[in-house]
């Protein structure tokens, strides 16, 4: 990859769009592994309730944001659109992230078929891990594979 | 390799999250015993993982059964060992 993938490229990807689009940029694009970054700002919308006294950004954002740089990571390996529905998640949380945080997603795969697959996330804020998690997933045809 | 057919074993009542014993070895994972095409996919990842080896996409369809699955993760031990 010789530049990196930005918001108009990712939406030739992935399907999501404002405000549930959680990568802003992709760093690094291949089968064998994906980089993705999302900027955490003050002003997104979760924020106002998440919490009023406390900004913290929901786990499972984080886990969308994983999911959403594991459609690049499928589609770095299958051409083919296709809606891709979460199956699994095991995850676990290390450190709260916050506004002005940047999260960068580390998504490599540990099976990945046309109809459905496995990969690993890693989710960072600067070099400390706040999350990390094992993601299935399929398309709708995926029961008969 | 007796203990390959325990490991498989319970690999497949971890994702199943059933007892060993709940397993009978020739019952058929989807139809007798509740599995799916997706806890499929997440057995064979982690046989992969365990035994260092490939199994091919197409072989899915035929993990039918625990003695099937070992059957196959015999074969690519095999074939793993060869290379």
């Amino acid at each position: 990859m010789e530049r990196p993938l930005e918001v108009q490229d990712i939406k030739k990807l992935i399907p999501q769009r404002f405000p549930f689009l959680m990568i802003d940029r992709v760093l690094e694009a291949g089968p064998q592994k994906v980089v993705a970054v999302k900027n955490v700002t003050l002003n997104e919308h979760f924020f106002t309730g998440h919490f009023p006294g406390q900004k913290v950004m929901p786990g499972v954002l984080i886990i969308e944001a994983m999911a959403q740089a594991g459609i690049v990571l499928y589609r770095m390996k299958f051409e083919k659109e296709a809606i891709l529905f979460l199956v699994s998640v095991k995850s676990r949380f290390f450190k709260p992230v916050l506004p002005g945080d940047q999260l960068r997603l580390e998504v490599e795969p540990l099976k990945m078929l046309s109809k459905m697959g496995i990969f690993k996330a890693r989710g960072f804020v600067a070099d400390q891990k706040v999350a990390e998690a094992e993601i299935a997933f399929g398309t709708q045809d995926a029961s008969s594979p | 390799m007796s203990d390959v057919k325990d490991q498989v074993l319970e690999i497949v009542s971890t994702v199943l999250e059933k007892e060993p014993q709940e397993i009978p070895l020739d019952a058929h994972l989807v139809q007798d015993v509740g599995a799916d095409s997706m806890m499929a996919l997440e057995i064979l990842a982690a046989l992969e993982k365990m035994y260092r080896i490939v199994i091919p996409e197409e072989k899915l369809r035929e993990m039918t059964t625990v003695n099937r699955i070992i059957e196959l993760t015999q074969e690519s031990i095999g074939k793993a060992k060869q290379r």
